[in-house]
Protein backbone atom coordinates (compact mmCIF):
# COMPACT_ATOMS: atom_id res chain seq x y z
CA UNK A 1 0.00 0.00 0.00
CA UNK A 2 1.66 3.20 -1.11
CA UNK A 3 0.08 6.49 -0.31
CA UNK A 4 1.16 9.73 -1.87
CA UNK A 5 2.07 11.92 1.07
CA UNK A 6 1.37 15.55 0.42
CA UNK A 7 2.31 18.59 2.43
CA UNK A 8 -1.31 19.22 3.30
CA UNK A 9 -1.74 15.74 4.66
CA UNK A 10 1.33 16.14 6.81
CA UNK A 11 0.12 19.47 8.12
CA UNK A 12 -3.27 17.99 8.84
CA UNK A 13 -1.70 15.19 10.84
CA UNK A 14 0.53 17.55 12.77
CA UNK A 15 -2.50 19.64 13.69
CA UNK A 16 -4.51 16.58 14.75
CA UNK A 17 -1.54 15.32 16.71
CA UNK A 18 -1.17 18.55 18.62
CA UNK A 19 -4.90 18.62 19.36
CA UNK A 20 -4.75 15.11 20.80
CA UNK A 21 -1.56 15.94 22.67
CA UNK A 22 -3.12 18.75 24.68
CA UNK A 23 -5.51 16.26 26.23
CA UNK A 24 -2.74 13.76 26.97
CA UNK A 25 -0.81 16.48 28.72
CA UNK A 26 -3.78 17.35 30.92
CA UNK A 27 -4.38 13.75 31.99
CA UNK A 28 -0.68 13.06 32.48
CA UNK A 29 -0.28 16.13 34.67
CA UNK A 30 -2.66 14.54 37.18
CA UNK A 31 -0.68 11.32 37.26
CA UNK A 32 2.58 13.23 37.45
CA UNK A 33 1.43 15.35 40.42
CA UNK A 34 0.49 12.30 42.46
CA UNK A 35 3.70 10.51 41.54
CA UNK A 36 5.76 13.58 42.36
CA UNK A 37 4.32 14.06 45.82
CA UNK A 38 3.79 10.47 46.97
CA UNK A 39 5.94 8.35 44.66
CA UNK A 40 2.75 6.43 43.94
CA UNK A 41 1.83 5.51 40.39
CA UNK A 42 -1.93 5.64 40.44
CA UNK A 43 -2.95 2.73 38.22
CA UNK A 44 -6.57 3.77 38.80
CA UNK A 45 -5.98 7.08 37.02
CA UNK A 46 -7.69 5.88 33.85
CA UNK A 47 -10.65 4.61 35.84
CA UNK A 48 -11.04 8.05 37.41
CA UNK A 49 -10.98 9.47 33.89
CA UNK A 50 -13.80 7.09 33.02
CA UNK A 51 -15.84 8.39 35.98
CA UNK A 52 -15.32 11.92 34.71
CA UNK A 53 -16.55 10.87 31.29
CA UNK A 54 -19.68 9.28 32.77
CA UNK A 55 -20.35 12.39 34.86
CA UNK A 56 -20.41 14.43 31.68
CA UNK A 57 -22.43 11.82 29.84
CA UNK A 58 -25.18 11.68 32.46
CA UNK A 59 -25.32 15.44 32.88
CA UNK A 60 -25.68 15.72 29.13
CA UNK A 61 -28.16 12.86 28.68
CA UNK A 62 -30.38 13.65 31.66
CA UNK A 63 -30.12 17.39 32.04
CA UNK A 64 -28.89 18.41 28.62
CA UNK A 65 -25.92 20.16 30.15
CA UNK A 66 -23.20 21.52 27.87
CA UNK A 67 -20.37 18.93 28.09
CA UNK A 68 -17.67 21.57 28.25
CA UNK A 69 -19.54 23.33 31.03
CA UNK A 70 -19.88 20.02 32.87
CA UNK A 71 -16.21 20.22 33.84
CA UNK A 72 -17.42 22.51 36.58
CA UNK A 73 -19.15 19.44 38.03
CA UNK A 74 -16.82 16.63 37.02
CA UNK A 75 -13.67 18.20 38.45
CA UNK A 76 -15.11 18.72 41.96
CA UNK A 77 -16.82 15.30 41.92
CA UNK A 78 -13.56 13.56 41.04
CA UNK A 79 -11.68 15.74 43.51
CA UNK A 80 -13.90 14.42 46.28
CA UNK A 81 -13.58 10.83 45.05
CA UNK A 82 -9.80 11.25 44.97
CA UNK A 83 -9.72 12.62 48.51
CA UNK A 84 -11.88 9.75 49.74
CA UNK A 85 -9.66 7.14 48.04
CA UNK A 86 -6.57 8.75 49.53
CA UNK A 87 -8.12 8.98 52.98
CA UNK A 88 -9.42 5.40 53.01
CA UNK A 89 -6.75 3.47 51.14
CA UNK A 90 -3.82 5.10 49.46
CA UNK A 91 -2.36 6.90 52.51
CA UNK A 92 -1.67 3.49 54.03
CA UNK A 93 0.77 2.55 51.29
CA UNK A 94 2.57 5.86 50.69
CA UNK A 95 5.63 4.65 52.58
CA UNK A 96 5.23 0.98 51.71
CA UNK A 97 7.22 -0.68 48.91
CA UNK A 98 6.12 0.17 45.41
CA UNK A 99 4.50 -3.24 44.98
CA UNK A 100 1.83 -2.33 47.54
CA UNK A 101 0.78 0.95 45.99
CA UNK A 102 0.77 -0.47 42.46
CA UNK A 103 -1.33 -3.46 43.46
CA UNK A 104 -3.62 -1.40 45.67
CA UNK A 105 -4.48 1.12 42.98
CA UNK A 106 -4.77 -1.73 40.46
CA UNK A 107 -7.33 -3.37 42.76
CA UNK A 108 -9.21 -0.09 43.15
CA UNK A 109 -9.27 0.33 39.41
CA UNK A 110 -10.67 -3.16 38.78
CA UNK A 111 -13.25 -2.62 41.47
CA UNK A 112 -14.49 0.70 40.14
CA UNK A 113 -14.42 -0.30 36.47
CA UNK A 114 -16.50 -3.42 37.11
CA UNK A 115 -18.86 -1.66 39.47
CA UNK A 116 -19.42 0.79 36.60
CA UNK A 117 -20.03 -2.19 34.34
CA UNK A 118 -22.71 -3.45 36.73
CA UNK A 119 -24.30 -0.06 37.17
CA UNK A 120 -24.20 1.27 33.63
CA UNK A 121 -23.57 -1.86 31.49
CA UNK A 122 -20.73 -2.26 29.01
CA UNK A 123 -22.61 -0.37 26.27
CA UNK A 124 -20.76 2.25 24.30
CA UNK A 125 -22.34 5.64 24.81
CA UNK A 126 -21.61 8.88 23.09
CA UNK A 127 -22.10 12.54 23.80
CA UNK A 128 -23.19 14.03 20.52
CA UNK A 129 -22.71 17.66 21.13
CA UNK A 130 -20.45 19.37 18.64
CA UNK A 131 -20.05 17.72 15.28
CA UNK A 132 -18.42 18.72 12.06
CA UNK A 133 -15.26 20.69 11.44
CA UNK A 134 -13.96 24.13 10.83
CA UNK A 135 -12.23 24.41 7.49
CA UNK A 136 -9.03 26.39 7.57
CA UNK A 137 -7.91 26.38 3.97
CA UNK A 138 -7.15 22.76 3.19
CA UNK A 139 -6.97 21.76 6.87
CA UNK A 140 -10.02 20.43 8.64
CA UNK A 141 -10.23 21.10 12.35
CA UNK A 142 -12.74 18.85 14.05
CA UNK A 143 -14.89 21.09 16.25
CA UNK A 144 -15.05 18.86 19.33
CA UNK A 145 -11.31 18.26 19.22
CA UNK A 146 -10.47 21.91 18.81
CA UNK A 147 -12.70 23.02 21.68
CA UNK A 148 -11.41 20.16 23.84
CA UNK A 149 -7.87 21.17 23.11
CA UNK A 150 -8.53 24.75 24.11
CA UNK A 151 -10.30 23.69 27.30
CA UNK A 152 -7.53 21.19 28.11
CA UNK A 153 -4.91 23.90 27.73
CA UNK A 154 -6.96 26.25 29.87
CA UNK A 155 -7.35 23.70 32.67
CA UNK A 156 -3.66 22.79 32.47
CA UNK A 157 -2.80 26.50 32.61
CA UNK A 158 -5.01 26.98 35.66
CA UNK A 159 -3.35 24.02 37.34
CA UNK A 160 0.08 25.55 36.68
CA UNK A 161 -1.11 28.88 38.07
CA UNK A 162 -2.37 27.08 41.14
CA UNK A 163 0.92 25.26 41.62
CA UNK A 164 3.03 28.38 41.22
CA UNK A 165 0.96 31.19 42.69
CA UNK A 166 -0.95 29.82 45.65
CA UNK A 167 0.42 28.82 49.01
CA UNK A 168 -1.07 25.33 48.75
CA UNK A 169 0.35 24.91 45.27
CA UNK A 170 3.80 25.89 46.47
CA UNK A 171 3.46 23.47 49.36
CA UNK A 172 2.63 20.71 46.89
CA UNK A 173 5.74 21.45 44.87
CA UNK A 174 7.85 21.67 48.00
CA UNK A 175 6.57 18.30 49.18
CA UNK A 176 7.36 16.72 45.86
CA UNK A 177 10.86 18.17 45.93
CA UNK A 178 11.67 16.89 49.38
CA UNK A 179 9.05 15.43 51.62
CA UNK A 180 11.01 15.49 54.87
CA UNK A 181 12.33 19.00 54.47
CA UNK A 182 8.84 20.18 53.55
CA UNK A 183 7.56 18.65 56.75
CA UNK A 184 10.29 20.31 58.77
CA UNK A 185 9.26 23.63 57.24
CA UNK A 186 5.83 23.22 58.75
CA UNK A 187 3.94 21.79 55.80
CA UNK A 188 1.30 19.26 56.78
CA UNK A 189 2.29 16.64 54.24
CA UNK A 190 -0.66 14.37 55.00
CA UNK A 191 -2.97 17.21 54.06
CA UNK A 192 -0.90 17.91 50.95
CA UNK A 193 -1.22 14.23 50.02
CA UNK A 194 -5.00 14.49 50.26
CA UNK A 195 -5.17 17.66 48.18
CA UNK A 196 -2.74 16.28 45.61
CA UNK A 197 -4.63 13.06 45.12
CA UNK A 198 -7.86 15.02 44.84
CA UNK A 199 -6.28 17.35 42.32
CA UNK A 200 -4.81 14.49 40.31
CA UNK A 201 -8.22 12.80 40.25
CA UNK A 202 -9.85 16.10 39.30
CA UNK A 203 -7.52 16.50 36.34
CA UNK A 204 -8.29 12.92 35.29
CA UNK A 205 -11.98 13.78 35.57
CA UNK A 206 -11.54 16.88 33.42
CA UNK A 207 -9.73 14.71 30.87
CA UNK A 208 -12.62 12.25 30.95
CA UNK A 209 -15.18 14.97 30.33
CA UNK A 210 -13.23 16.13 27.30
CA UNK A 211 -12.66 12.61 26.00
CA UNK A 212 -16.40 11.89 26.20
CA UNK A 213 -17.08 14.54 23.56
CA UNK A 214 -14.74 12.85 21.10
CA UNK A 215 -14.84 9.13 21.80
CA UNK A 216 -17.19 6.49 23.08
CA UNK A 217 -17.86 6.30 26.81
CA UNK A 218 -17.70 2.83 28.39
CA UNK A 219 -16.41 1.38 31.66
CA UNK A 220 -13.06 0.19 30.31
CA UNK A 221 -12.29 3.29 28.29
CA UNK A 222 -9.73 4.51 30.81
CA UNK A 223 -7.26 1.67 30.71
CA UNK A 224 -5.23 2.91 27.81
CA UNK A 225 -4.84 6.34 29.40
CA UNK A 226 -2.85 5.11 32.38
CA UNK A 227 -0.30 3.76 30.00
CA UNK A 228 -0.31 6.80 27.75
CA UNK A 229 -0.09 9.21 30.67
CA UNK A 230 2.86 7.33 32.03
CA UNK A 231 4.50 7.45 28.64
CA UNK A 232 3.97 11.21 28.59
CA UNK A 233 5.64 11.47 32.00
CA UNK A 234 8.58 9.37 30.82
CA UNK A 235 8.92 11.48 27.67
CA UNK A 236 8.85 14.70 29.65
CA UNK A 237 10.90 13.44 32.57
CA UNK A 238 9.48 12.24 35.88
CA UNK A 239 8.64 15.05 38.27
CA UNK A 240 9.04 17.65 35.54
CA UNK A 241 5.60 19.25 35.20
CA UNK A 242 6.23 21.45 32.12
CA UNK A 243 7.80 18.34 30.59
CA UNK A 244 4.37 16.71 30.73
CA UNK A 245 3.05 19.29 28.29
CA UNK A 246 5.87 18.64 25.84
CA UNK A 247 5.53 14.88 26.29
CA UNK A 248 1.79 15.04 25.63
CA UNK A 249 2.15 17.00 22.43
CA UNK A 250 4.96 14.69 21.30
CA UNK A 251 2.90 11.58 21.92
CA UNK A 252 -0.02 13.04 19.97
CA UNK A 253 2.27 13.86 17.06
CA UNK A 254 3.95 10.46 16.99
CA UNK A 255 0.60 8.68 17.06
CA UNK A 256 -0.83 10.72 14.23
CA UNK A 257 2.24 10.57 12.04
CA UNK A 258 2.56 6.81 12.45
CA UNK A 259 -0.99 6.50 11.17
CA UNK A 260 0.37 7.66 7.81
CA UNK A 261 1.99 4.29 7.33
CA UNK A 262 -0.01 2.04 9.61
CA UNK A 263 -3.59 1.69 10.70
CA UNK A 264 -4.68 3.89 13.58
CA UNK A 265 -4.98 0.90 15.88
CA UNK A 266 -1.32 0.10 15.46
CA UNK A 267 -0.46 3.58 16.65
CA UNK A 268 -0.99 2.20 20.15
CA UNK A 269 1.79 -0.26 19.50
CA UNK A 270 3.91 2.63 18.23
CA UNK A 271 3.37 4.48 21.49
CA UNK A 272 4.53 1.36 23.26
CA UNK A 273 7.61 1.06 21.11
CA UNK A 274 8.33 4.70 21.89
CA UNK A 275 8.29 3.93 25.62
CA UNK A 276 10.70 1.04 25.24
CA UNK A 277 13.06 3.05 23.05
CA UNK A 278 13.05 6.07 25.36
CA UNK A 279 13.74 3.83 28.35
CA UNK A 280 16.63 2.28 26.47
CA UNK A 281 18.38 5.42 25.33
CA UNK A 282 17.25 8.18 27.64
CA UNK A 283 15.54 6.90 30.77
CA UNK A 284 15.54 10.34 32.43
CA UNK A 285 13.17 11.69 29.80
CA UNK A 286 13.76 14.14 27.00
CA UNK A 287 13.91 17.23 29.20
CA UNK A 288 15.61 15.35 31.99
CA UNK A 289 13.86 14.83 35.28
CA UNK A 290 14.37 14.33 38.92
CA UNK A 291 15.02 10.74 39.91
CA UNK B 1 11.80 -39.73 58.98
CA UNK B 2 10.44 -36.28 59.57
CA UNK B 3 10.11 -35.66 55.86
CA UNK B 4 8.50 -39.00 55.09
CA UNK B 5 4.96 -37.87 55.95
CA UNK B 6 4.77 -34.90 53.60
CA UNK B 7 6.56 -36.87 50.89
CA UNK B 8 4.04 -39.70 51.08
CA UNK B 9 1.21 -37.21 51.07
CA UNK B 10 2.61 -35.52 47.97
CA UNK B 11 3.07 -38.85 46.19
CA UNK B 12 -0.47 -39.92 47.04
CA UNK B 13 -1.83 -36.62 45.74
CA UNK B 14 0.16 -36.95 42.52
CA UNK B 15 -1.06 -40.51 41.98
CA UNK B 16 -4.65 -39.41 42.57
CA UNK B 17 -4.29 -36.56 40.07
CA UNK B 18 -2.62 -38.88 37.54
CA UNK B 19 -5.48 -41.35 37.72
CA UNK B 20 -8.17 -38.64 37.74
CA UNK B 21 -9.04 -38.80 34.00
CA UNK B 22 -9.68 -42.54 34.33
CA UNK B 23 -12.81 -42.16 36.38
CA UNK B 24 -13.78 -38.50 36.55
CA UNK B 25 -16.31 -37.04 34.14
CA UNK B 26 -15.18 -34.88 31.26
CA UNK B 27 -16.38 -31.80 33.10
CA UNK B 28 -14.29 -32.58 36.15
CA UNK B 29 -11.23 -33.36 34.07
CA UNK B 30 -11.66 -29.96 32.45
CA UNK B 31 -11.99 -28.27 35.82
CA UNK B 32 -8.77 -29.90 36.99
CA UNK B 33 -7.03 -28.96 33.75
CA UNK B 34 -7.95 -25.33 34.30
CA UNK B 35 -6.83 -25.56 37.89
CA UNK B 36 -3.42 -26.79 36.69
CA UNK B 37 -3.29 -23.86 34.33
CA UNK B 38 -3.98 -21.40 37.16
CA UNK B 39 -1.35 -23.03 39.35
CA UNK B 40 1.21 -22.66 36.56
CA UNK B 41 0.23 -19.04 35.89
CA UNK B 42 0.05 -17.93 39.54
CA UNK B 43 3.31 -19.70 40.24
CA UNK B 44 5.10 -17.95 37.40
CA UNK B 45 3.73 -14.54 38.35
CA UNK B 46 5.13 -15.24 41.80
CA UNK B 47 8.65 -15.70 40.39
CA UNK B 48 8.94 -12.15 39.14
CA UNK B 49 6.49 -10.21 41.30
CA UNK B 50 6.37 -12.24 44.50
CA UNK B 51 10.13 -12.65 44.74
CA UNK B 52 11.58 -9.43 43.33
CA UNK B 53 8.65 -7.11 44.05
CA UNK B 54 8.48 -5.94 40.42
CA UNK B 55 4.80 -6.11 39.52
CA UNK B 56 3.93 -7.64 36.17
CA UNK B 57 0.53 -6.33 35.08
CA UNK B 58 0.74 -8.04 31.71
CA UNK B 59 1.69 -11.63 32.27
CA UNK B 60 -1.13 -12.75 30.02
CA UNK B 61 0.97 -11.44 27.10
CA UNK B 62 3.23 -14.48 27.49
CA UNK B 63 0.25 -16.77 27.62
CA UNK B 64 -1.10 -15.30 24.40
CA UNK B 65 2.32 -15.42 22.77
CA UNK B 66 2.56 -19.11 23.61
CA UNK B 67 -0.93 -19.72 22.26
CA UNK B 68 -0.14 -18.02 18.95
CA UNK B 69 3.27 -19.66 18.65
CA UNK B 70 1.72 -23.10 19.05
CA UNK B 71 -1.24 -22.26 16.84
CA UNK B 72 0.89 -20.94 13.99
CA UNK B 73 3.40 -23.81 14.15
CA UNK B 74 0.66 -26.43 14.18
CA UNK B 75 -1.36 -24.85 11.41
CA UNK B 76 1.24 -23.33 9.11
CA UNK B 77 4.25 -25.59 9.68
CA UNK B 78 2.57 -28.89 10.57
CA UNK B 79 4.49 -29.32 13.77
CA UNK B 80 3.26 -32.01 16.14
CA UNK B 81 1.42 -30.28 18.98
CA UNK B 82 3.73 -31.22 21.88
CA UNK B 83 6.69 -29.65 20.08
CA UNK B 84 4.68 -26.58 19.05
CA UNK B 85 3.57 -26.11 22.65
CA UNK B 86 7.15 -26.33 23.90
CA UNK B 87 8.12 -23.73 21.31
CA UNK B 88 5.68 -21.40 23.08
CA UNK B 89 7.85 -21.84 26.15
CA UNK B 90 10.73 -20.39 24.10
CA UNK B 91 9.05 -17.50 22.29
CA UNK B 92 7.44 -16.13 25.45
CA UNK B 93 10.81 -15.63 27.20
CA UNK B 94 12.10 -13.97 24.02
CA UNK B 95 9.28 -11.44 24.30
CA UNK B 96 10.14 -11.10 27.98
CA UNK B 97 13.74 -10.32 27.03
CA UNK B 98 12.63 -7.57 24.65
CA UNK B 99 10.50 -5.90 27.34
CA UNK B 100 12.59 -6.78 30.36
CA UNK B 101 15.97 -5.67 29.11
CA UNK B 102 15.08 -1.98 28.77
CA UNK B 103 12.59 -1.82 31.63
CA UNK B 104 14.27 -3.87 34.35
CA UNK B 105 17.55 -1.98 34.08
CA UNK B 106 15.68 0.83 35.82
CA UNK B 107 14.39 0.83 39.34
CA UNK B 108 10.89 1.99 40.04
CA UNK B 109 7.56 1.67 38.32
CA UNK B 110 8.78 1.57 34.70
CA UNK B 111 8.48 -2.17 34.45
CA UNK B 112 4.99 -2.32 35.94
CA UNK B 113 3.64 0.29 33.56
CA UNK B 114 5.35 -1.21 30.54
CA UNK B 115 3.66 -4.49 31.40
CA UNK B 116 0.32 -2.72 31.90
CA UNK B 117 0.00 -1.88 28.23
CA UNK B 118 1.54 -5.06 26.90
CA UNK B 119 -1.55 -7.21 26.47
CA UNK B 120 -3.31 -4.46 24.51
CA UNK B 121 -0.29 -4.01 22.31
CA UNK B 122 0.09 -7.73 21.67
CA UNK B 123 -3.58 -7.91 20.73
CA UNK B 124 -3.12 -5.10 18.22
CA UNK B 125 0.09 -6.58 16.81
CA UNK B 126 -1.47 -10.02 16.39
CA UNK B 127 -4.48 -8.52 14.65
CA UNK B 128 -2.23 -6.50 12.38
CA UNK B 129 -0.18 -9.39 11.01
CA UNK B 130 -3.26 -11.17 9.81
CA UNK B 131 -1.49 -13.13 7.08
CA UNK B 132 0.22 -15.20 9.73
CA UNK B 133 -2.21 -15.00 12.62
CA UNK B 134 -5.56 -14.86 10.89
CA UNK B 135 -6.11 -11.37 12.38
CA UNK B 136 -9.39 -10.81 14.15
CA UNK B 137 -10.83 -13.97 12.63
CA UNK B 138 -8.42 -16.07 14.64
CA UNK B 139 -6.91 -19.46 13.93
CA UNK B 140 -8.79 -22.73 13.79
CA UNK B 141 -6.58 -25.70 14.52
CA UNK B 142 -7.28 -29.12 13.02
CA UNK B 143 -9.53 -31.12 15.33
CA UNK B 144 -7.79 -33.53 17.60
CA UNK B 145 -9.20 -35.32 20.59
CA UNK B 146 -6.31 -34.83 22.92
CA UNK B 147 -7.87 -33.55 26.11
CA UNK B 148 -6.34 -36.34 28.22
CA UNK B 149 -2.77 -35.79 26.92
CA UNK B 150 -3.32 -32.06 27.33
CA UNK B 151 -4.46 -32.74 30.89
CA UNK B 152 -1.19 -34.50 31.68
CA UNK B 153 0.86 -31.86 29.88
CA UNK B 154 -0.84 -29.07 31.83
CA UNK B 155 -0.35 -31.02 35.04
CA UNK B 156 3.33 -31.42 34.23
CA UNK B 157 3.57 -27.67 33.56
CA UNK B 158 1.98 -26.85 36.92
CA UNK B 159 4.24 -29.35 38.67
CA UNK B 160 7.28 -28.05 36.82
CA UNK B 161 6.44 -24.46 37.75
CA UNK B 162 6.08 -25.46 41.40
CA UNK B 163 9.35 -27.42 41.40
CA UNK B 164 11.04 -24.43 39.77
CA UNK B 165 9.65 -22.17 42.51
CA UNK B 166 10.92 -24.60 45.14
CA UNK B 167 14.37 -24.77 43.55
CA UNK B 168 14.60 -20.99 43.29
CA UNK B 169 13.22 -20.07 46.69
CA UNK B 170 15.55 -22.48 48.48
CA UNK B 171 18.61 -21.34 46.52
CA UNK B 172 21.07 -18.45 46.68
CA UNK B 173 19.48 -17.15 43.49
CA UNK B 174 16.16 -16.92 45.35
CA UNK B 175 17.81 -15.09 48.24
CA UNK B 176 19.26 -12.59 45.80
CA UNK B 177 15.83 -12.01 44.28
CA UNK B 178 14.23 -11.55 47.69
CA UNK B 179 16.98 -9.13 48.72
CA UNK B 180 16.04 -7.03 45.69
CA UNK B 181 12.47 -7.01 46.93
CA UNK B 182 13.43 -6.00 50.46
CA UNK B 183 15.95 -3.31 49.57
CA UNK B 184 17.31 -3.01 46.08
CA UNK B 185 19.95 -0.41 46.88
CA UNK B 186 21.30 -2.49 49.75
CA UNK B 187 21.32 -5.57 47.52
CA UNK B 188 23.35 -3.68 44.96
CA UNK B 189 25.72 -2.45 47.63
CA UNK B 190 26.35 -6.08 48.58
CA UNK B 191 27.49 -6.80 45.07
CA UNK B 192 24.34 -8.28 43.57
CA UNK B 193 23.91 -7.43 39.91
CA UNK B 194 20.24 -6.60 40.39
CA UNK B 195 19.38 -5.86 36.75
CA UNK B 196 20.71 -9.23 35.68
CA UNK B 197 18.91 -11.25 38.35
CA UNK B 198 15.64 -9.40 37.82
CA UNK B 199 15.90 -10.22 34.14
CA UNK B 200 16.65 -13.89 34.86
CA UNK B 201 13.64 -14.13 37.14
CA UNK B 202 11.48 -12.47 34.50
CA UNK B 203 12.64 -14.79 31.71
CA UNK B 204 11.98 -17.84 33.87
CA UNK B 205 8.55 -16.49 34.78
CA UNK B 206 7.58 -16.29 31.11
CA UNK B 207 8.22 -19.99 30.35
CA UNK B 208 5.23 -21.57 32.06
CA UNK B 209 2.67 -19.07 30.70
CA UNK B 210 4.09 -19.64 27.22
CA UNK B 211 3.57 -23.39 27.52
CA UNK B 212 0.19 -23.05 29.22
CA UNK B 213 -0.99 -20.72 26.45
CA UNK B 214 0.08 -23.24 23.82
CA UNK B 215 -1.78 -26.01 25.62
CA UNK B 216 -4.86 -23.81 25.84
CA UNK B 217 -4.66 -23.24 22.08
CA UNK B 218 -4.39 -26.98 21.40
CA UNK B 219 -7.16 -27.77 23.83
CA UNK B 220 -9.63 -25.16 22.57
CA UNK B 221 -8.79 -25.71 18.92
CA UNK B 222 -9.56 -22.07 18.19
CA UNK B 223 -7.77 -18.91 19.22
CA UNK B 224 -8.42 -15.25 18.53
CA UNK B 225 -6.76 -12.09 19.87
CA UNK B 226 -9.51 -11.44 22.40
CA UNK B 227 -9.53 -14.97 23.80
CA UNK B 228 -5.81 -15.25 24.51
CA UNK B 229 -4.96 -11.74 25.73
CA UNK B 230 -7.68 -11.00 28.29
CA UNK B 231 -6.80 -8.68 31.15
CA UNK B 232 -8.93 -10.89 33.38
CA UNK B 233 -6.36 -13.69 33.14
CA UNK B 234 -3.65 -11.43 34.50
CA UNK B 235 -5.99 -10.22 37.24
CA UNK B 236 -6.86 -13.78 38.18
CA UNK B 237 -3.28 -14.96 38.50
CA UNK B 238 -2.38 -11.91 40.56
CA UNK B 239 -5.35 -12.43 42.88
CA UNK B 240 -4.53 -16.12 43.31
CA UNK B 241 -0.90 -15.48 44.10
CA UNK B 242 -1.64 -12.63 46.50
CA UNK B 243 -4.46 -14.44 48.23
CA UNK B 244 -2.45 -17.63 48.73
CA UNK B 245 0.72 -15.80 49.72
CA UNK B 246 3.22 -14.17 47.43
CA UNK B 247 6.87 -15.07 47.70
CA UNK B 248 6.14 -18.55 49.07
CA UNK B 249 6.32 -21.91 47.31
CA UNK B 250 2.84 -23.21 47.96
CA UNK B 251 0.99 -19.91 48.34
CA UNK B 252 0.16 -19.66 44.63
CA UNK B 253 -0.99 -23.29 44.64
CA UNK B 254 -3.22 -22.67 47.64
CA UNK B 255 -4.61 -19.48 46.11
CA UNK B 256 -5.28 -21.18 42.78
CA UNK B 257 -7.10 -24.08 44.41
CA UNK B 258 -9.24 -21.95 46.73
CA UNK B 259 -10.22 -19.36 44.16
CA UNK B 260 -10.84 -21.91 41.39
CA UNK B 261 -13.25 -23.76 43.62
CA UNK B 262 -15.05 -20.56 44.67
CA UNK B 263 -15.11 -19.37 41.11
CA UNK B 264 -16.64 -22.64 39.96
CA UNK B 265 -19.24 -22.71 42.69
CA UNK B 266 -20.42 -19.15 42.80
CA UNK B 267 -18.81 -16.38 40.92
CA UNK B 268 -18.56 -17.59 37.38
CA UNK B 269 -22.28 -16.99 37.01
CA UNK B 270 -21.89 -13.29 37.64
CA UNK B 271 -18.95 -12.08 35.59
CA UNK B 272 -18.80 -8.48 36.74
CA UNK B 273 -19.64 -9.20 40.36
CA UNK B 274 -16.83 -11.70 40.28
CA UNK B 275 -14.40 -9.08 38.96
CA UNK B 276 -15.60 -6.49 41.47
CA UNK B 277 -14.81 -9.08 44.15
CA UNK B 278 -11.37 -9.66 42.67
CA UNK B 279 -10.69 -5.94 42.91
CA UNK B 280 -11.87 -5.93 46.52
CA UNK B 281 -9.72 -8.97 47.37
CA UNK B 282 -6.60 -7.29 45.97
CA UNK B 283 -7.26 -4.15 48.01
CA UNK B 284 -8.04 -6.13 51.16
CA UNK B 285 -5.01 -8.43 50.86
CA UNK B 286 -2.61 -5.56 50.21
CA UNK B 287 -3.90 -3.60 53.19
CA UNK B 288 -4.68 -6.26 55.77
CA UNK B 289 -3.00 -9.52 54.84
CA UNK B 290 0.05 -8.70 52.73
CA UNK B 291 1.54 -12.15 53.24
CA UNK B 292 -1.57 -13.97 52.12
CA UNK B 293 -3.21 -16.98 53.72
CA UNK B 294 -0.06 -19.04 53.80
CA UNK B 295 1.82 -16.19 55.43
CA UNK B 296 -0.81 -15.99 58.17
CA UNK B 297 -0.67 -19.77 58.68
CA UNK B 298 3.12 -19.68 58.79
CA UNK B 299 3.05 -17.12 61.56
CA UNK B 300 0.30 -18.72 63.58
CA UNK B 301 1.46 -22.32 63.42
CA UNK B 302 5.18 -21.68 63.15
CA UNK B 303 5.43 -23.51 59.88
CA UNK B 304 8.80 -23.53 58.15
CA UNK B 305 9.45 -20.40 56.14
CA UNK B 306 10.28 -22.26 52.99
CA UNK B 307 6.92 -23.67 52.05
Amino acid sequence: MTVQITGTMLLQLVVSGLLAGGLYALVALGLSLIFGVMRVINVAHGTLLMLGAYTTYWLFALLGMNPFLSLVVSIPVLFVIGVVLQKLFVHRVVHAPELSSLLLTFGISIFIANAAMLAWSADYRSVEFLTGSFLLGPIALSKPRLVSFVVALAVTGLAFLFLHRTKTGKAIRATSQHRDVAQVCGINVRRIDLITFGLGAGLAGAGGSLVSVMFAVYPEMGQIYVFKSFLVIVLGGAGNYPGALLGGLLLGLVEQLSSLYLTTQVSEAIAYLLLVVVLLIRPTGLLGGRT
Amino acid sequence: MKRLGPALLALGLLAWLALWPLWASGYRVRFMLELFMWVALAQSWNLISGLTGYVSFGHVAFYGTGAYTAGILILRADWPWPLAVLAGGVTAPILALLIGYPCLRLKGPYFAIAMLGLNEVMRVVVSYFDGLTGGGLGLSLPTLHASVPVYYAMGATALGATILAFAIITSRFGLRLMSIREDEVAAEAMGIDTSRYKLYAFLLSAVAPGIAGGLFARDQGYIEPISVFPLLTTITMIVMCLFGGKGTIFGPVLGAVLLSVFQELVWARFLYVHQVLFGAIIVAVVLFMPKGILGVLQERYRLPRTI
